[in-house]
């Protein structure tokens, strides 16, 4: 029963936005965002095709929320479950990278946990990939392995529907009536379709192929003049670390209200030049390079020691956003290259 | 505990102290108790207006009240300056890992402080002297601008070098009339033979310039880098390894600090910036 068929998306997000508050795909030109979900205007629900330009962090770690309450009493938000469709792979991996942080035992982030408990995740798989997107550089898959409640995998006359939790299983239980059996042919059409949007991947980024593991290259070329070149482009308009689905920098300030006092939490960025100051003036990361430097470390070899997961999941946000025109991708092929210069010179030495 | 780590509890200002022109004392006294081992740190809010992580400059024995010293140093510290007695303040923590104290029992312990760098070190050294029999000796070389930049006068002065097994020595940047003392930056009173360099500890705490030299002058002296214990000064936002804020390296200073060994950090680049 874990796998069912389902002929329209209205009847399920239908049946969804009846228990809980749910966030759909828009179509804006080129792109999707994120919209609230409302049966009567919904006549024909959007079907993405990649990721929504927004990253699901938003729904989990909002760019500004009051963290605590102190000095006096406020009502505090109840967290109300709510649900999000259209999210793919790329963003279900990203959460797994925040739950890392925010809901490491020893100290839980209480809102990051409540909205994540409360949250439904219906995921689908990647039908297009775009020119953007490297998931397959960082140990992805265009589809969803995990992490999900409901995954939808498109395929001939509608959509393959999967259960990966028990309230995905529970919601297909109490819902049958909108669910049919599965075509016979249905799986091996979706192992098809993935397969296609694989290769797709891999002809993509064909010309990006490396020749070590990731973190291997940016560490053995740590001290590389490219990191300051490269940023060289950067505006420092700190837009890759705002659509990053796993960029999670903040910082907290405090408010003073009529009968209470606040501490906000706030989206920062590593890219900001003062980010690492302090008081007496000292800043490890004045230069650009060196702050495009730590966000690249940060992100393929600090979170990897840390975490044993790396801090990338190749969606191309930052490829696609970047108002300089910069490109990881191109970044890490030119360190590739100079790694194997640096290892060749050693060997012939 | 508390359920909420970005929640301070409340405190108050209960006396201040002052120690020289740019540095106070504040006795503040949580509503509950509140325990931190030596080394450790807290974000200390002035309600409304901000946050700032400061070392606790009192024994850990002590849990009712809690000595800071802060220096003057920009828009939170400044605002904490002009407090006066009864100004309520809020307190999350004690955040990080604190001094090693138990690793350090057996051998002589070498503490080298500047300015404001003090404060963590009185901390330590009140530690260290309630169980001074645990160790062989502790030598201690503070240093400050001038002779009025010295803070717990009181102290230095007086009863703390008279402690069997303390070895106290002092030094200015620049002296007065009335210094009688050595004049010169911290090191120059730091010798190769204070300590038996084969079974000691040095803990180094000041400001990042002197930090860099104490270092680089502990390791020309044949100390191994991970006998060199380090404080590490870094921006910090939460306190509790999420922000980002305080990295160097893979570490978080906030979590795995601020206490570091030279060994742990030495490979990662502009560490005293
Ligand atoms: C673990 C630790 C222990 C400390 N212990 C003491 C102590 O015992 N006594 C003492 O006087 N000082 C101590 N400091 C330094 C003290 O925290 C700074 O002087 C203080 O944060 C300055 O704040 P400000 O608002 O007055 O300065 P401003 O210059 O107005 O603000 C500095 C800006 O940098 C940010 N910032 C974040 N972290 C720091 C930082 N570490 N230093 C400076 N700015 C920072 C602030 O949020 C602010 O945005 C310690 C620092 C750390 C990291
Ligand atoms: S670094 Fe770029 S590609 Fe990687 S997860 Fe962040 S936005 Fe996506
Ligand atoms: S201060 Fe936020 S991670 Fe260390």
């Amino acid at each position: 029963m874990d796998k069912v068929f389902l002929k329209n998306l209205k009847p399920l997000l239908d049946a969804i936005a009846e228990q809980m508050e749910l966030y759909v795909p828009k179509k804006l030109g080129d792109y999707y965002s994120f919209s609230r979900y409302k049966p009567a205007d919904s006549a024909e629900p959007v079907f993405n095709n990649i990721r929504v330009s927004s990253p699901a962090k938003e729904f989990l770690f909002p760019m500004r929320e009051m963290a605590a309450v102190y000095g006096g009493k406020a009502e505090t938000p109840d967290i109300k479950p709510f649900a999000v469709f259209g999210l793919k792979n790329c963003d279900l991996r990203g959460i797994k990278i925040l739950d890392c942080v925010f809901k490491e035992e020893e100290f839980l982030d209480p809102s990051y946990v409540a909205r994540r408990d409360n949250m439904f995740i219906i995921s689908s798989d990647c039908f297009d990939p775009a020119e953007t997107c490297f998931c397959n550089m960082v140990g992805g898959q265009p589809f969803a392995e995990e992490g999900f409640d409901l995954n939808l995998s498109k395929v001939k006359g509608g959509f393959i529907v999967e259960a990966g939790s028990e309230k995905g299983q529970k919601f297909v239980k109490d819902n049958m009536r909108i669910f049919t059996d599965l075509p016979a042919d249905a799986e091996s059409e979706r192992d098809q379709i993935r397969k296609k949007s694989r290769t797709r991947l891999d002809e993509i980024n064909a010309e990006y192929l490396l020749d070590n593991p990731i973190n291997e290259i940016v560490e053995g070329c740590y001290d590389s003049p490219l990191f300051e070149e490269e940023a060289g482009v950067c505006v420092e308009c700190q837009g890759c670390t705002r659509v990053c689905p796993t960029c999670h920098c903040f910082y907290l300030y405090d408010t003073k209200q009529k009968d209470y006092f606040g501490k906000m939490k706030m989206w920062d960025s590593c890219m900001r030049c003062d980010y690492a100051a302090v008081a007496g003036g000292e800043n490890p990361r004045k230069i650009l390079g060196d702050r495009s430097r730590h966000r690249l470390m940060h992100k393929f070899v600090y979170f990897l020691e840390r975490y044993g997961i790396e801090m990338c999941v190749g969606c191309g946000r930052c490829v696609e956003g970047c108002a300089g025109g910069s490109e990881v991708r191109q970044l890490l092929k030119k360190l590739n290259e100079e790694l194997k210069d640096k290892k060749h010179t050693k060997v012939t030495k | 505990m508390n359920e909420n780590p970005y929640k301070p509890i409340d405190a108050e200002i209960i006396d201040i102290i002052d120690e020289s022109p740019t540095i106070k004392t504040f006795v503040i006294v949580p509503q509950s108790e509140f325990r931190f081992a030596t080394g450790q740190f807290v974000e200390l809010t002035l309600p409304g207006i901000g946050e700032a992580p400061f070392t606790p400059s009192s024994s850990p024995k002590e849990t009712e009240r809690m000595d800071i010293s802060i220096m003057k140093a920009g828009q939170v510290t400044g605002l904490l300056h002009e407090c006066g007695k009864g100004q309520k303040v809020g307190i999350r923590g004690p955040y990080g890992n604190g001094y090693p104290v138990d690793s350090f029992v057996g051998k002589e312990v070498l503490i080298v402080g500047g300015g404001v760098g003090l404060a963590p070190i009185r901390s330590l050294f009140l530690t260290l002297v309630d169980r001074i029999k645990d160790f062989k000796r502790v030598v201690c070389r503070f240093g400050a601008r001038t002779p009025e930049d010295l803070i717990y006068k009181e102290s230095l002065f007086g009863e703390w070098p008279k402690i069997d097994g303390v070895d106290m020595k002092l030094t200015v940047d620049n002296s007065d009339d009335g210094w009688s003392g050595n004049v010169g930056v911290v090191t120059t009173i730091v010798k190769s033979d204070d300590v038996d360099i084969n079974n000691s500890a040095v803990v180094i705490c000041g400001p990042p310039i002197m930090m860099k030299f104490a270092t680089m002058q502990a390791l020309e002296y044949g100390f191994r880098p991970d006998d060199i214990y380090l404080s590490m000064e870094k921006n910090m936002s939460c306190g509790i390894g999420k922000c980002g804020h305080c990295m160097i390296g893979k570490y978080y200073v906030c979590k795995d600090g601020p206490v570091f060994t030279y060994e742990q950090i030495r490979k990662y680049p502009k560490i005293w910036d």
